[in-house]
């Protein structure tokens, strides 16, 4: 599914990542944790194709294709998501607006057809019950006013409809209460399959109780110092981040 | 070298612009409209002011960012010829913007009333509909032409230009509390190259009611002059609705002069999608406590564009409510310029005046000059103005293409949201829609080079 092979990223004239390597099959659910500062961000932003995050070295492979060949909007279409971690506000577009825009948008990359109103209201309203998310919610404007609870169910409800091969999770978790946390991760799920592979972001080991990993990778100072089973999360809880060369923060 | 000599020369220049509409006046003023009335009188009076003040130009406040003059100059300004033969409207989704709505229309060619393409037929009794020659021996045309506000002496002084060579235009008068039974549509067409000066006098009386749309469009490099004389009675209302779409050599300037009465609603918005140069004047003046002034706008520019938009809403009395807000979009290397001002003489207690403005640049090549004013002199007020100019937000591109939306539909998608704050206020729900399908089509087809 995706193939990392010794990925070096600058962001500002500045090498953030230092050589990784990250290799996630079909059905897998890897996690990356680290401190703050060691690349996290970067490696979802670098994957996602943002501005300003330039490969400087490696290569990534998605589903047989260079992904870095890909601008942002065909990484979207060909499969990958990333649920931000501090999704933008965008005033006037509605949240329902943009849902149909952007799976039809996908839908037409891909050479299918696209969903009318009815069809697309009907598929909306399934995927974002069990998310909690209310017709209220979907007729505001994306993202505008939410709380933090509210965005971070927006951007699973994204997920569900858009159904992408690969999802990047970026701290999730952060700003959720323990409700909120638990109706995320329900969601996130809810959407594991064979053919699907999710690759969660982390600093903390709280949002692993709820998301279980097949795979824990350690990630600092830029590179992948440490890989696992989902025990090594509750080990890292113990002994933090410093035996891996960071402070613990 | 002295620093008056190049401006000496560029007034001598300048001056021959406004010699050229003298000149058309004095061969003319036997035959313009009303030779006969009052109305002989009223443009020599004018003609001589115009001719004093000469054009306006940069060096005035009120037109440092439009110089109409230099405009004028360059595209020449010969008197457009009478156009009798079969015309038809540009076969764009701007001319046709309002088609589908069921309407009264009356079509000016050239700034003359053309009978075989209107179509104005049974009309509510008590609804005066006529083209502007018939009703100038009348009492209410003298009154509305004779009217000023001196708000912005600076900006209403080209008023006499149009009151001097007026040749046509739209002249409703609707009786007490009648309701115009459909929307009145005029549609200005310039098929020729040259100018033309138009007069609309538009006068409701006590609780009367009318929406009223216009759309200014054209492929000639012609010069549109436009005065709107409107006067509200008490209680009356009055929804008015204005596109533009010119040729890019064209020069389009428009004046709307309001009177409101006490409890009258004026909810009026331009659409400027504009031409060479453009300049679009509000001035409202209450004159009766408790009513309201909606006035809104937003423009989409590209390429060479120029767009003027000038407001000036006069609180001369207490308890009125003024609300304004304008948003643009600017591509290419135009120039966008709103400039307003809300005034609140001494008395005028209890106003709520609103004046906003923002703008959006698609390019590093755009520019807008904003500059709302609030001049106070009450103290009992609810008033605030304000400014913005930003461009598209890089964060909220990427977000929405991380969705799979690609960028050319992205920036679309935040572009129309962006206009859709003001397009909301459009006072009539199927123009309302019309109007957004055309900002969507200006982003999508019109545009220039992002």
């Amino acid at each position: 599914m995706l193939e990392i092979e010794n990925l070096h990223v600058k962001v500002d004239g500045k090498e953030i990542l230092k050589g990784i390597d990250l290799h996630i099959r079909a059905g897998e659910f890897h996690a990356i944790m680290g401190p703050n500062g060691s690349g996290k961000s970067t490696l979802s932003y670098a994957l996602a194709g943002r501005e300003g995050y330039e490969i400087t070295e490696g290569a990534v492979r998605f589903r047989g294709q260079d992904l870095t060949a890909m601008n942002v909007d065909e990484r979207a279409a060909a499969g990958l998501f990333l649920a931000f971690q501090y999704p933008i506000e965008i005033p006037g577009v509605t949240t329902m607006t943009f849902l149909k825009t952007a799976l039809n948008a996908q839908r037409k990359a891909r050479g299918e057809d696209e969903l009318d109103a009815v069809r697309f209201l009907k598929l909306v309203r399934e995927k974002a019950k069990p998310l909690n998310v209310s017709d209220d919610m979907l007729r505001r404007a994306l993202n505008v006013g939410f709380s933090g609870g509210e965005k971070k169910r927006a951007e699973v409800l994204q997920m569900a409809l858009l159904e992408p091969a690969l999802a990047v999770l970026d701290e999730t978790d952060s700003g959720l209460d323990i409700d909120a946390l638990k109706t995320v991760a329900a969601g996130v799920n809810a959407l594991r399959s064979p053919e699907r592979a999710m690759l969660v972001i982390t600093h903390y080991q709280r949002l692993l109780d709820y998301i279980v990993p097949d795979m824990v990778h350690v990630l600092s100072g830029g590179r992948i110092v440490k890989t696992g089973g989902k025990d090594l999360a509750h080990e890292l809880e113990k002994t933090g981040y410093a035996a891996y060369g960071a402070d613990a923060a | 070298m002295p620093p008056t000599a190049p401006m000496r020369h560029e007034e001598e220049m300048n001056d021959r612009a406004a010699q050229i509409f003298i000149d058309t006046y004095e061969r003319e003023r036997s035959t313009l409209p009303g030779a006969d009335t009052w109305l002989a009188r009223q443009r020599e009076a004018a003609r001589a002011s115009f001719a004093e003040a000469g054009l306006p130009h940069r060096r005035l406040e009120e037109w440092k960012y439009t110089d109409l003059r230099q405009a004028l100059e360059k595209a020449g300004v010969a008197a457009s010829p009478v156009h009798g033969g079969a015309v038809v409207l540009p076969d764009t989704a701007v001319a046709s913007a309002f088609a589908s709505i069921d309407r009264h229309v009356l079509v000016f060619v050239n700034g003359r009333h053309r009978a075989d393409m209107s179509r104005a037929v049974r009309l509510p009794k008590g609804v005066v509909l006529h083209p502007l020659v018939e009703v100038l021996p009348e009492q209410w045309a003298k009154d509305l032409i004779e009217r000023r506000l001196d708000a912005a002496r600076q900006s209403e002084d080209i008023v006499d230009l149009n009151t001097a060579l007026m040749q046509d235009g739209v002249a409703l008068r609707i009786r007490k509390g009648v309701r115009l039974d459909k929307p009145l549509h005029l549609v200005f067409l310039s098929a020729d190259d040259g100018a033309s000066h138009t007069r609309n006098l538009i006068r409701l009386d006590e609780g009367a009611e009318a929406t009223i749309f216009e759309s200014h469009v054209g492929t000639a490099a012609a010069f549109a002059d436009i005065v709107t004389d409107i006067s509200l009675g008490a209680a009356a209302g009055l929804s008015h609705v204005k596109l533009q779409d010119e040729a890019p050599g064209a020069i389009h300037m428009a004046t709307l002069r309001a009177h409101l009465s006490e409890r009258s609603r004026l909810s009026n918005f331009t659409f400027t999608l504009g031409c060479g140069v453009s300049r679009t004047q509000n001035f409202i003046r209450f004159e009766g406590e408790g009513a309201q002034a909606h006035v809104n706008g937003a423009y989409a520019l590209k390429s060479q564009q120029h767009a003027d938009h000038f407001c000036v809403i006069d609180h001369a009395v207490p308890g009125c409510t003024s609300h304004t807000l304008f948003k643009g979009v600017l591509d290419g290397a135009s120039e966008g310029v709103f400039q307003g001002k809300v005034i609140v003489r001494p008395g005028a207690q209890k106003t709520d005046g609103r004046q906003m403005t923002h703008a959006l640049l698609l390019s590093r090549d755009a520019a807008m000059n904003a500059k709302p004013e609030l001049e106070i002199y009450a103290d009992d007020v609810q008033c605030a103005h304000g400014s913005t100019v930003g461009e598209l937000s890089r964060d909220a591109i990427f977000y929405l293409r991380a969705r799979g939306i690609p960028e050319t539909r992205a920036r679309q998608l935040l572009v129309s949201a962006f206009l859709d704050e003001a397009l909301d206020l459009v006072p009539h729900e199927e123009a309302r829609e019309a109007l957004k399908i055309l900002a969507v089509d200006w982003f999508s087809g019109g545009r220039g080079a992002i």
